[in-house]
């Protein structure tokens, strides 16, 4: 940072040099009315004055060419430059993001004051504050009800997100558009073309997507040109540094010592202390890693069209050694008025991405005994298999697994045309394309460190992915706006397609491990194996929706989808989702017209159905099972076998959620705090799951059933204040929201889903009806057995002897059961907030995005597993019972068993705040930027997840989970990591 | 301007109606999809080819975890008076609670060997169901639904012995029958068993009659040897006498000259096989397509780590076999011994106590890892025949007979070492069925057979007393307890063996 500053400072000097004397009024552009208190400053410089009550101001100018700024709450700020003239009146007009701020919603766009149903936005310099390659990323703590968990640190990864509470026990992700088309995932977008994120939360917003929509719905939205506007280049760039936030403390090579003494009873070590500090393995696995950014867009327009064309190149390797992802996006957004009838336009993405991924040793570099160096005093890798055949050497793994690689290559657009009908009608054709082709490639060679840690023969993997959708929209809309009413109708028919293919390779005996010869033909064909399938799904859809604003005041918004979808059998095909809203401006009700209070007062509140069609691709059909292989003979060849294994159930249809919300929006002491506070009541009906057969049907599987109900409460709050006083100009942002999630009908055959099972094999998590999906279930540790008489005398399990835990006998019968266990947490946070900070001054900005969930707990499943004698965590060394008195907390060495049952020993709090990133820029005065041609220049420094606080003692304790019963369940992670870089945006 | 609009306008808007006309019209066909690349009940059992798949199928599930994994051992071996638990001494609670009986209706090991032959039976209905509709070759057809029907009442002997009365269940269950089914008595379910084997002796070939590498699927004699199995639990001597006879004089099958070689490669399929379940360990994948965890749940565990070591001869079994009988030592692996293909001696581990291994479970080196085991596991032998044949003959009062067969095992254990187990030459007829008992012993120990023989020998309860397995109870340890789940989902239609 120290260079930036010096920089400054000599900024600042040069600019104060000359002196030139100016004046002027500041007034309301519409009214003519004299403003008061306008900021008025020298950009890049500390000079400054305020208007007057006459709206008047004067001051001293360093140069008659500075800019100056003048800024006001609820006003636009402006930008002048000065050229030399000693009087300057400017007039204000009113902000256009309080009165006219536009809101992406479905099919269309609406003002936000017209606007009924809930729907959160940001905005691109909000997104681009974090350094991320996946948009969704960059959403966690800014959107009240949107809860994001990164899906794990690794680079190049998105995230998991659940809108208003988790509201199936299925797949429970948001439906995405980009730009108008329909994906499960926007992986392809890189963040800094984005120019909003809407997220359509409530019924009124999200059923226009029909049986997509009931998980809520992102709608990403990309720059695009301004026509008659002159082209505009950007670069920016940026590089940094990441490394983990934390390491866990794990015992060292004496501590492991002594331990492994006292688990076998006999001095194995025979002077623990002198095996030192030995190797610490997260020091081996995990390193510091660069990541950079470079983006150079242009975008403009003239007249008849608008281009917005953009180019990025991103790199990031990983803190995990041997994790790296590349990535190069291009995208071409266009659009053509062909006659004052027609328009035309284009929004395409391309991206190409690589990346290399890490062989599985997160769990291992933890477990792995501190006693051995990375390889032995031959130079082999250390076998540590005297511990157990379960523990592999993570260098190893590290060295031989991790000659594997992802190459991705994507293109998703939109063309579309419209065209205006008679007088009130446009006519809208939307085709959209997402084709993506991956390749991967896995080599292992073949080596040998220990019996359970070698592969025999070398072993070359390709697959090759190939996914296609097309979607084609075909709306009507009727516009017609009279002085203070308008009306929108909206009538279409949608049909979207989607398939995927993939096949596979694999051979042995490769002359050399070198990158030139991996390709099949160079192994040995008498070992080639093969594979390959596709599915595909469709989706024919009509929609309508009618908008209706009366006298500014009172708005109305009813519509009604039609989705019929290929995945259900013909009697379940067609579901139908509607949703009505009302909204009540009441600022603009003239009993209001006389209080300056309120700009703007609305009340709103919609109703409406959606649905959730995302289970498997053809749930009805029952599957012959095809690897069902038979040994016959001596000469033990495999013979094909094949049958029905799994029972299926022909009347699978889609999951169905009501949705319930109420809002309150306003703004007040003239749109400098705004307030936007919603309460949302939704219930998921006939949620598929798997409903529990009696084993003697013998089937291999459950067949799905829609039977189960969940329901998400809570409340949503946003919190806006933004001022400008002085040369300042300041906001903070807060959000809050909480979600109370309850099963609210299970069958009775299948009153409980067990789920995240653990090594001892207790599932971690027990869903029952009246809590929350995923509640964490175990025995509740009472202390721990200090001597013979106290087992002796207490409700036991199994065998348990001094120093293991005491169970909780909690039905009080005198034995530890099952029946002792109980409910110990839930992995859903009861209150998930933000808040963030920016001021701006003299050029300079500063801001801070905080992010915080409480109320949740995490379990330390990682820590549970004992295949082998693995390393222990140093806090279990420290407070390990070794006697009589020495511990009611942590139990006595031992490996596996009676002390690793799921327990609320391993339930942590997973509570958190972190401070997500922190940004100091500073913007080069235009004056001296002008000279050389470039409109805006900014240098920055910014770092990301720099503090936490966590009670948590593993990485960060925020774990999506395989599905929603694992969330919070930590079976080791890859962890995510801070970042210090440094960047600018040049913009010619 | 406004004829602009209109022309501009109307043509695009016209097509597009058509094509909005058109895509209704196809709509049923657009949205009707089919899975890719995998067939479905509905078009599946349509040739020859697809009939042979759905048996081999049947023959699959036998190697599968819950078939013959570690629950297996633990119902058969372990919680008999052969072994114990071993492994270390934290490892499969669950498994110990068998070896003390100290388990409910909750432990997992009951409803992973339930599920795993009640999904044989499944499989096995699908193509006993099925087949007949097939257009093909009579003969074929025949024999693989003979196939399914061996391995169906194979399935359910092994499940009556353990659970007693079961739901019979020999058609693929419709959805609303899932929950309704009850157990049937005993009697029934012996009928079902009973039907199953004489359709399989009718229309299965004799093993010589296959192909070399058809060896492995059930044969006449395979049927016949279990149908005399079968008789001997039903008490019924005379049929049990009648089916052993006919396998023995079928020429079909005769004793190994070494009994150790019954357990290594060089066995599988021998001249003594009458039924095992093939298993290979193929060499590209870490578990291939054709490995059981047999071995590995029984390996040695330590150095050389070959498995988890579980299933521990017991004291008790270490000395009950007669002096200088050589089964002793090709039953039992200790450590310092060196492993019988010469390979390594093994290591004391310490974590172990009293380290001892199953000889027969083991496999020498093999593609892949521990769990790509590719020992065949061997359900009935020659040898096991001749002591059926014995013991029926016994029964039946023919002690001169019964001895033959009986001398016929011994003479093989023997070998050429004629200090040895001396021909047995009582004919008292309790003393001989005491000498056949204790040879079956002898001969058969850790194959699985020792608590079904125990059970149908009405010995379980002084046996379990005499080896101070004080957890048993008379009356209720007989038959193990039906899994909770299958209680609770049929809300009581099944009903618990009593005093669980």
């Amino acid at each position: 940072m120290k260079p930036i500053f010096t920089f400054l400072l000599v900024l600042s000097a040069l600019a104060a040099q000359a002196q030139h004397r100016v004046s002027g009024t500041v007034l309301d552009a519409g009214t003519g009315e004299a403003l008061i208190g306008v900021s008025v400053a020298v950009q890049g410089a500390a000079i400054g004055a305020n208007t007057d009550l006459n709206g008047a101001y004067a001051l001293s100018a360093p140069d008659p060419n500075v800019v100056l700024v003048f800024s006001y709450t609820g006003y636009e700020k402006q930008e002048i430059s000065l050229l030399g003239r000693s009087v300057l009146d400017v007039g204000l007009s009113p902000a256009q993001n309080l009165l006219n701020e536009i809101v992406v919603i479905g099919y269309g766009t609406q003002k936000k004051s017209d606007l009924t149903g809930s729907v959160g936005t940001i905005k691109t310099k909000e997104i681009e504050r974090i350094p991320t390659a996946s948009v969704d990323q960059a959403l966690q703590g800014k959107i009240a009800g949107v809860y994001v968990t990164p899906a794990s640190g690794r680079p190049g990864e998105g995230a998991v997100i659940r809108i208003r509470g988790t509201g199936t026990l299925n797949n429970a992700n948001p439906l995405y558009v980009v730009d108008g088309m329909l994906l499960d995932d926007a992986s392809f977008v890189n963040p800094q073309d984005v120019e909003s994120i809407e997220v359509l939360k409530d019924a009124s917003a999200t059923s226009i997507y029909g049986n997509r929509g009931a998980n809520g719905v992102i709608m990403i939205t990309t720059k695009r040109g301004k026509a008659a506007e002159k082209a505009t280049i950007s670069l920016s760039s940026y590089y940094g540094s990441q490394a983990l936030t934390r390491q866990i403390p794990m015992a060292n090579a004496a501590e492991f010592g002594q331990m492994y003494n006292e688990l076998i009873g006999q001095t194995y070590f025979a002077d623990p202390a002198s095996l030192g500090t030995g190797t610490n393995w997260q020091d081996v696995a995990y390193r510091d890693a660069p990541m950079a950014s470079v983006q150079l867009s242009a975008n403009g327009g003239s007249g008849k069209y608008s281009y917005n064309v953009s180019g990025n190149y991103f790199n990031q390797s990983g803190v995990l050694r041997e994790s790296e992802f590349e990535r190069v996006t291009v995208r071409l957004n266009n659009e053509y008025q062909l006659n004052p009838a027609i328009r035309l336009g284009n929004n395409i993405a391309f991206a190409n991405s690589k990346s290399q991924n890490p062989p599985g040793v997160l769990l291992s570099t933890l477990w792995m005994p501190p006693v051995y160096a990375e390889r032995d005093s031959t130079g082999d890798f250390s076998d540590p298999t005297f511990f157990g055949t379960s523990i592999g050497n993570p260098a190893a793994d590290l060295f031989y697994k991790s000659n594997s690689h992802t190459k991705t290559n994507r293109v998703v657009g939109t063309v579309y045309a419209d065209i205006k009908l008679l007088k009130y009608f446009t006519f809208r054709s939307n085709f959209g394309l997402d084709y993506s082709n991956s390749k991967s490639r896995y080599f292992e060679p073949a080596y040998e460190v220990s019996v359970s840690q070698r592969n025999v023969n070398d072993r070359l993997e390709i697959g090759f992915n190939e996914n296609q959708s097309w979607l084609w929209e075909n709306t009507l809309n009727f516009d017609r706006e009279w002085k203070k009413s308008r009306i929108n109708v909206l009538a279409g028919y949608t049909a979207q397609e989607n398939r995927f293919d993939f096949f596979g390779a694999s051979r042995s005996n490769f002359p050399s491990g070198q990158d030139e010869l991996l390709y099949l033909n160079a192994g040995n064909d008498t070992t080639q194996l093969n594979y390959g399938g596709a599915g595909d799904w469709a989706m024919a859809s009509y929609l309508g929706r009618v908008n209706f604003t009366l006298s500014d005041r009172y708005l109305f918004t009813a519509s009604i989808r039609a989705d019929g979808s290929s995945r259900f059998s013909q009697d379940n095909r067609w579901g139908y989702f509607p949703s009505v809203a009302f909204g009540w401006n009441l600022a603009q009700e003239p009993f209001m017209a006389r209080q300056r209070v309120f700009d703007r007062l609305k009340l709103r509140t919609s109703w409406g159905v959606v649905g959730n069609d995302k289970t498997q691709l053809y749930p009805s059909f029952g599957i012959i099972q095809g690897n069902l292989y038979a040994i016959f003979g001596p000469g033990e060849s495999l013979n094909t076998g094949a049958t029905l294994a799994t029972l299926s159930n022909p009347n699978v249809r889609w999951e169905e959620a009501t949705q319930t919300d109420v809002g309150l929006e306003l703004a007040v002491l003239k749109g400098r705090l705004t307030a936007e506070i919603d309460w949302y009541n939704r219930t998921t009906y006939d949620i598929l799951y798997e409903l529990p057969i009696p084993d003697y049907v013998g089937s291999a599987g459950n067949p799905v059933v829609n039977v189960a109900d969940v329901r998400n409460q809570g409340w949503d709050i946003t919190l806006n204040w933004r001022e400008t006083r002085n040369t300042i100009t300041y906001n903070f942002t807060g959000i809050l929201s909480t979600v109370s999630n309850e099963v609210t009908q299970l069958d009775a055959r299948k009153s409980e889903v067990r789920g995240a099972g653990t090594a001892s094999g207790d599932p971690a998590t027990r869903t029952i009806v009246g809590r929350s999906i995923g509640d964490f279930y175990g025995y509740k540790v009472a202390g721990v057995f200090q001597n013979a008489d106290e087992v002796a005398a207490s409700p036991k399990l199994g065998n348990e002897k001094p120093g293991d835990f005491r169970y909780q006998d909690t039905n009080g019968d005198g034995v530890i059961t099952e029946a002792d266990k109980v409910f110990l947490g839930s992995s859903i946070p009861k209150v998930t907030y933000g808040f963030s900070a920016g001021v701006e001054f003299f050029g300079i900005d500063i801001a801070a995005d905080f992010f915080g969930v409480s109320g949740n707990k995490v379990v330390n499943a990682k820590a549970m597993s004992r295949f082998g004698v693995y390393n222990w965590e140093k806090a279990f060394y420290d407070g390990r019972w070794t006697g009589e008195g020495t511990s009611n907390t942590v139990p006595r060495v031992t490996n596996g068993g009676h002390n690793y049952r799921m327990s609320d020993f391993y339930v942590q709090d997973g509570s958190f705040l972190r401070l997500r990133t922190i940004v100091l820029g500073y913007t080069l005065p235009k004056t001296l930027t002008e000279r050389i041609g470039i409109t805006r220049a900014r240098v920055y420094g910014s770092g990301t997840n720099l503090w936490t606080k966590q009670a948590y003692t593993g990485y960060s304790p925020e774990f999506p989970g395989a599905n929603v019963f694992s969330a919070g369940v930590d079976f080791g992670s890859y962890p995510i990591a801070k970042t210090m870089l440094v960047g600018f945006d040049v913009t010619f | 301007m406004k004829n602009i609009h209109f022309s501009a306008a109307i043509k695009p808007l016209l097509s597009l109606l058509l094509v909005v006309f058109f895509a209704n019209s196809c709509q049923k066909e657009f949205l009707d999809r089919k899975p890719l690349g995998q067939l479905t009940y509905e078009n599946f059992f349509q040739t020859a080819d697809q009939a042979v798949q759905a048996t081999n199928a049947v023959y699959n599930q036998f190697r599968a975890w819950d078939c013959v994994g570690l629950p297996y051992i633990g119902c058969t071996d372990i919680i008999s008076d052969d072994s114990d638990k071993g492994s270390t001494l934290n490892d499969g609670p669950t498994v110990l609670e068998i070896d003390d009986f100290t388990f409910d209706a909750s432990n997992s090991n009951f409803a992973a060997i339930w599920r795993g032959y009640f999904r044989v039976i499944a499989r096995a209905n699908v193509a006993i169901s099925e087949i007949p509709k097939v257009d093909m070759d009579a003969g074929l057809r025949d024999r693989l639904i003979g196939e399914s029907k061996f391995l169906r009442a194979y399935s359910y002997l092994l499940l009556a012995q353990w659970f007693g009365p079961l739901p019979i269940i020999t058609r693929p269950l419709d959805g609303a029958e899932y929950y309704t089914q009850v157990r049937q008595p005993l009697e029934a379910v012996y009928a079902q068993i009973e039907s199953d084997l004489l359709d399989a002796v009718a229309v299965l070939p004799e093993k010589s009659q296959y192909s070399a590498s058809e060896l492995g699927r059930a044969t006449k004699g395979a049927a016949r040897g279990l149908l005399a199995k079968f008789y001997l639990v039903k008490k019924d001597f005379v049929k049990a006498e009648l089916y052993a006879l006919e396998v023995i004089n079928s020429n079909q099958y005769s004793l190994l000259t070494r009994y150790s070689d019954n357990f290594l490669p060089v066995g599988e399929n021998g001249v003594e096989s009458v039924f095992e379940i093939g298993a290979a360990a193929l060499p590209t994948a870490v578990v291939g397509p054709g490995a059981t965890p047999y071995n590995m749940v029984q390996g040695v565990r330590g150095t050389p780590n070959l498995g988890w070591g579980f299933n521990r001869p017991s004291d008790n079994l270490v000395s009950s076999y007669e002096n200088g009988d050589p089964r002793r030592e090709a039953s039992v692996i200790y450590v310092g011994e060196v492993l019988p293909d010469g390979s390594t001696i093994v290591q004391d581990n310490p974590e172990i106590i009293g380290e001892r291994y199953n000889q027969k479970a083991w496999v020498p080196a093999h593609a892949g890892l521990q769990d790509n085991g590719p020992g065949n596991i061997r359900i009935l032998r020659y040898s096991d025949v001749l002591l059926i044949a014995a013991e029926a003959l016994n029964e039946n009062d023919k002690p001169a007979d019964a001895q033959k067969y009986l001398n016929q095992v011994r003479k093989r254990a023997r070998g050429t070492n004629n200090f040895i187990l001396p021909d047995v030459t009582v004919t008292d007829k309790v003393q001989l069925r005491d000498r056949i008992y204790r040879e079956r012993r002898a001969e058969l120990a850790m194959e699985q057979q020792r608590w079904f023989d125990l059970l149908r020998w009405g010995r379980a309860a002084s046996v379990m007393q005499a080896v101070g397995k004080t957890g048993f109870t008379t009356g209720k340890h007989e038959l193990l307890p039906i899994p909770q789940t299958e209680i609770d989902l049929t809300e009581g239609g099944i009903v618990q063996n009593p005093m669980y």
